[in-house]
């Protein structure tokens, strides 16, 4: 099987972040492998991949609401013929819907990601670790209708 | 050589924040690989481990300073013979003595880690990437001068 490469990997963290944006209707939990494991948010303990991933994909926005990520330069190591680490700086602006169904913008402007992405015996990546965070507490303001 | 093993990077953790808070530079240093990189707590970017070191050193390593932690369950992933992730969330209470010589105390109530381990070319697992943050805001109060008296 092919060794992963760099460009392997900095195509699979663009694609993971056209999906959260609602650019791709590629599935979110098809990016992870089963057993990942992730710190998210505000999330004081790490939790399942795959239950956070179904649980995000309810939160992206339809074509209606758009969201926009940046992602600013990826740092990957390759640390096995299967395995690497992609860590990098993020912003991402989005919508979400509140339970009291107030609709509120969300500005995550200096986040922090790390994804490790290994390959299965399909051949495809998949993240088996991911680790997102902020510098500071993302902006929220009421959104517009 | 032998897989590693889920005890084999708890025992490396635990190493870990107990050279840190006893304060033993070199061998903190060594759980480092040359070529590891870090996502500091507070940090906007990413950053060589060898410059997080120097400012560790100077900031939480000093005699005024101190680092005291609370670890919670440990999650280990192994991924092949030399590779392994451990995550797991920490409480920490830190003393910190800034290059201005003040001194800030800071509790990081959930604290939340990341540690890559890496089997180097001895056999000695050693970290190559990490990422710590917090799930909510870290406090931190200045502390008073301390008297010079009380370090005579």
């Amino acid at each position: 099987m092919k060794n992963i490469s760099s460009d392997d990997v900095h195509k699979e963290v663009h694609r993971f972040w056209a999906i959260l944006s609602g650019n791709l209707t590629d599935k979110l939990e098809e990016m992870y492998s089963p057993t990942a494991i992730v710190f998210t948010g505000k999330a004081k303990r790490s939790e399942s991949g795959k239950l956070m991933a179904v649980r995000r994909s309810r939160q992206i926005p339809g074509p209606a609401h758009s969201s926009r990520a940046e992602v600013g330069s990826i740092d990957v190591q390759i640390v096995g013929p299967d395995v690497a680490i992609a860590a990098y700086t993020y912003s991402f602006n989005t919508q979400k819907i509140l339970a009291n169904g107030s609709k509120v913008q969300i500005n995550t402007l200096l986040g922090r990601a790390t994804q490790i992405f290994q390959r299965g015996e399909d051949g495809a990546l998949r993240i088996v670790h991911e680790h997102l965070s902020a510098a500071a507490p993302p902006a929220m303001e009421k959104a517009g209708e | 050589m032998s897989n590693i093993s889920s005890d084999d990077v708890r025992a490396e953790v635990k190493k870990f924040w107990d050279f840190l808070s006893r304060k033993l530079k070199s061998q903190f240093a060594e759980m480092y690989l040359s070529s590891a990189t870090v996502f500091a707590a507070d940090a906007r970017r990413m950053e060589p481990a060898r410059l997080m070191l120097v400012r560790r050193e100077r900031e939480l390593l000093g005699p005024a300073s101190s680092v005291a932690a609370k670890l919670g369950p440990i999650d280990v992933q192994p991924l092949g013979a030399d590779l392994a992730i451990a995550s797991y969330p920490f409480h920490l209470s830190i003393t910190r003595t800034r290059a201005s010589g003040k001194r800030y105390q800071s509790e990081v109530p959930s604290g939340r880690v990341t540690q890559v381990f890496r089997r180097d070319e001895k056999g000695v697992l050693r970290i190559i990437h990490e990422h710590m943050s917090s799930a909510e805001p870290v406090s931190t109060k200045e502390l008073p001068p301390t008297d010079p008296l009380k370090h005579v």
